[in-house]
């Protein structure tokens, strides 16, 4: 081993967060404005940075997920796209995705990391962990 | 040794990064693609192997000219 890094998610490649609805099942909703919710926020969690209670229920695309009544907002904000979703049980979605959206991230990942080492003529092969999914990267 | 970039993407959606078969800093620049597309470096770790001699890397050579 030569080093280890820690990386915290920024999802910014519109294709790649296509790919990872494909590939989880899920369907990508261009350019629709708004995404299902309860419609009301209730001030049991925290707002993402950059939003306010009136910029809830709007989005420039979604994404809806499979017998869920809930979608995920995918919202622009400068160079990267903050997904937004009700994780209320009767949703849905916290099933599908995690309650932090930890499964639509590992997945994207994926799917991103996949793209670019490709570009560049790498080879990927993907295995499943204990913990999630691992991606080998060979040069 | 193969070299190769080893992502771990847990269910959390938490993510590492390790490098494996690289000799000095050559695993930084090899997987600094990855760093700069998915976001945010939050913590890094350098091993032993990142302060090995890389045949590869420029060295500067300092000659004794005065004699």
């Amino acid at each position: 081993m030569s080093h280890l890094t820690k990386i915290e998610l920024e999802i910014n490649d519109l294709n790649a967060l296509k790919n990872t609805c494909n590939r989880l099942g899920f369907k990508f909703l261009e350019n629709q404005k708004t995404y299902k919710w309860f419609g009301k926020f209730m001030g049991d969690s925290p707002l993402p940075e950059g939003l306010s209670i009136s910029d809830l229920g709007k989005c420039h695309h979604a994404i809806s997920a499979p017998n869920c009544s809930y979608e995920i907002g995918v919202v622009k904000q400068g160079n990267k796209f903050v997904l937004l979703w009700d994780y209320w049980h009767s949703g849905g979605l916290d099933k599908k995705i995690g309650t932090n959206g930890g499964k639509l991230k590992q997945a994207y990942t994926i799917e991103k990391a996949k793209w670019e080492a490709t570009k560049k003529g790498y080879s990927c092969t993907e295995h499943k962990t204990e913990k999630g999914i691992q991606l080998r990267i060979r040069l | 040794m193969p070299k190769e970039i080893i992502l771990d993407i847990t269910n959390d959606g938490e993510i590492s990064i390790e490098t494996k078969g690289f000799k000095g800093k050559s695993c930084m620049k090899e997987s600094a693609f990855l760093e700069e597309v998915l976001g945010k470096q939050l913590h890094q770790q350098l091993t032993p192997a990142y302060y090995e001699f890389d045949p590869n890397e420029n060295r500067k050579k300092i000659l004794n000219l005065c004699g």
